[in-house]
């Protein structure tokens, strides 16, 4: 990795820089962070000039290490009003590390109201009209911009909800197939793309020479090892593989925490209709796929491909969250439905979690009715007809549950909570309550130890412990983030002694010269800290790390649980962070 | 004797016979672990088990009425 690019929209100029020592040997949420901290005033409005939109493939991105190929999208959010980092699958971070590239970063934003493409490759980066792009949802966008540069090209692009640039918008990323389904989906990425006037970036790898490790034999070692960690967990070598992320449905489900009806209830009577176990059948009983890479070079191979009754193609997937969030939190049991809804949202650039949670507060205010799947895809549609409706739903929960008076409305700093009640695995909760980035699971995966059996056992339902569990997490994610590895390679890690050293010995393999167990916990608690600094100048206080309130009044069946972390062992997760 | 629902998830589904719930008679006193056993199901491939939504050690006594469920090593998210 070797290139910066600075793309400045406002006089339309692209700067290719070497990066600066201090960013040199970062990659992924590591630099994504560090640059947004050190370069974007955290007061900025998200969607001004002065914000900045850093797209950066992780450390390891490119090197043929296994399940490496995540990309890193952060700015300040338009949903948060903090730092974010949203990370994706597919192709992208690929594609622009075969270029060499370390980031690419938007700045600026133009004075006209013209939509803007940029075009990477070989070459260089270069910034042209979109012309007849505008307006196009993500599936019509792709395939224009394939016609036009060939099918080895990879997209990232937003669609009509980043064109209004609604605080749900998602940047999506093509996969292997060449088919808009990833997604940086959290924060509202794709509304600040869209503030830029940005509608899509085609990276062309063609001609691109893969970057060498400076050690390749010792890269070489580490990676072997790597791999045969992951061979040997039976959940990244056989559970996901062969069910995807939706297995988690029933045994979410089964511990009461598989939040129903927008939050309600801990669980679902649809719940096996919607689940892993029957999403694996239907999808090999349509010639459906299993077993399916998100990006090339992930060994895991969670997701699938969805057809329809007529064995014609809808959507990937559709992941857990997706599947639960327009599922079990709309009370909506019909899988087919749900995939629908997952099509439309990466068409329109829709962050799927933050939408289905939308849909569940829009249910609570009698907007539409619970369990009505016909009605949730009208309310999309009015996103797609860009009608006021339209525009509050892509603006996620906090918003439309405002509009309408909702009092139940689980978001944590304006970002709705993912598929797992806090109340009954308060690990989780501790994440949500404190991550840098609102309500999101992935920061800090607490259920591994509260439900999973991974990484040790912690009551799910008692408060004690789940304050070191989450910061454990948080910190270690943050590194596994800055890799760009899966962060579904946590599971073997968490298990396998094996597993970090071998990541240490491929990043000191990468670079050269050692990198120990040590450094990868400092570079996770760097970027927290980072992320922490940014957010309190950007004004949150403690009283932003807290749940709403109706998690610590309303008991959850069936554990009739409430969230009873006492707010002073939050504050302790950064305690690291001076 | 006290009747048992047993719920199996994921790959342990085979050892329900294709169905994914499994009713038993079991003998007051049973354990969780025993009742595995009768189902064949190797200790190996199970990693979460749960008494009535709650997680539960293999040396967990029934006494009739649980819902029992058993998943192998299950993530996500
Ligand atoms: S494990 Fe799944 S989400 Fe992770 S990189 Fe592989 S296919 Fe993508």
């Amino acid at each position: 990795m070797s290139l910066i690019y600075r793309v400045n929209m406002t006089d339309l100029s692209v700067r290719a820089e070497s990066p600066p020592a201090e960013y040199a040997e970062r990659g992924g949420r590591a630099l994504t962070s560090a640059l947004l901290a050190a370069e974007v005033p955290p007061t900025c409005h998200p969607l001004a000039a002065e914000n900045k939109l850093v797209i950066a493939p992780g450390i390891l991105t490119g090197t043929g290490a296994p399940c490496s190929g995540r990309l890193s999208v952060g700015a300040k959010s338009p949903l948060t009003g903090g730092i974010k980092e949203s990370n994706s699958g597919g192709m992208g971070a690929l594609a622009l590390s075969a270029l060499g590239i370390q980031a690419v970063v938007l700045e600026g934003k133009p004075r006209d109201d013209t939509w803007y493409r940029l075009v990477v490759n070989a070459d260089g980066l270069r910034i042209e009209p979109a012309d007849g792009l505008a307006g196009l949802g993500n599936y019509d966008a792709v395939a224009r911009l394939r016609e036009e540069f060939g099918e080895k090209i990879v997209c990232l692009g937003i669609g009509p909800a980043g064109e209004m640039a609604c605080a749900a918008a998602s940047v999506a990323v093509t996969d292997i197939e060449g088919r808009p389904t990833r997604h940086a989906g959290r924060g509202g990425m794709g509304a600040v793309m869209g503030s830029k006037r940005v509608k899509a970036m085609v990276v062309d790898p063609t001609g691109a020479r893969r970057p060498q490790p400076a050690d390749p034999d010792r890269f070489k070692a580490g990676a072997k090892q790597f791999q045969a960690s992951l061979n040997g967990h039976p959940l990244t070598s056989q559970t996901l593989p062969t069910y995807g992320t939706n297995i988690l449905a029933n045994v979410i489900n089964e511990a009461g925490a598989y939040p129903t009806r927008n939050f309600r209830v801990g669980q679902f009577e649809g719940a096996e209709a919607i689940s892993g176990e029957r999403q694996h059948d239907v999808i090999l009983k349509r010639g459906g796929k299993i077993e399916h890479a998100c990006h090339r070079g992930c060994t895991i191979r969670c997701s699938r491909i969805y057809h329809d009754q007529n064995g014609q193609f809808v959507t990937k997937g559709p992941e857990y969250e997706t599947i639960w969030a327009h599922g079990a939190d709309c009370g909506i049991d019909d899988l087919d439905a749900i995939a629908q809804m997952d099509r439309m949202d990466d068409d329109l650039g829709l962050d799927t979690i933050e939408i289905g949670a939308t849909l569940a507060v829009a249910m609570e205010a009698g907007v539409i009715p619970f369990g009505d799947a016909q009605a949730a895809l009208g309310l999309l549609r009015e996103v797609q007809r860009r009608t006021p409706l339209g525009r509050l739903v892509a603006s996620g929960a906090a918003v439309l549950g405002k509009a309408y008076g909702v009092v139940r409305i689980p978001t944590v700093k304006g970002q709705a909570m993912p598929a797992y009640d806090p109340r009954a695995i308060k690990g989780i909760g501790v994440t949500y309550a404190t991550s840098t980035m609102g309500a999101d699971h992935t920061a800090g995966y607490a259920v591994t130890a509260n439900v999973l059996g991974v990484g040790g056992r912690v009551d799910p339902l008692c408060p004690e412990g789940q304050v070191d569990l989450s910061r454990n997490l948080q910190i270690a994610t943050a590194a596994v983030d800055a890799m760009g590895l899966c962060l579904f390679v946590a599971f073997a890690v968490l298990d396998d002694e094996h597993a970090l050293p071998a990541i240490c010995q491929m990043v000191s393999g990468v670079h050269g010269r050692e990198f120990t167990g040590d450094d990868f916990l400092a570079l996770g608690k760097a970027t927290l800290a980072h992320e922490r600094r940014f957010n309190a100048a950007a004004g949150f206080t403690a009283a932003d790390d807290r749940l709403p309130g109706f998690f610590h009044q309303e008991p959850l069946p069936p554990h009739d649980a409430v969230f009873d972390v006492p707010d002073a062992e939050l504050d302790q997760v950064f305690n690291f962070v001076r | 004797m006290p009747r048992i629902r047993v719920n199996l998830y994921a790959s342990l589904r085979r050892y329900g016979g294709g169905s994914p719930t499994v009713e038993m008679d079991i003998a007051p006193g049973t354990t969780v672990g025993q009742l595995l056993d009768e189902l064949r199901i190797p200790s190996g491939e199970t990693r979460i088990l749960f008494v009535n939504h709650r997680a539960a050690a293999p040396d967990h006594t029934l006494t009739g009425g649980e819902r029992v469920a058993v998943f192998p090593a299950i993530g996500g998210g």
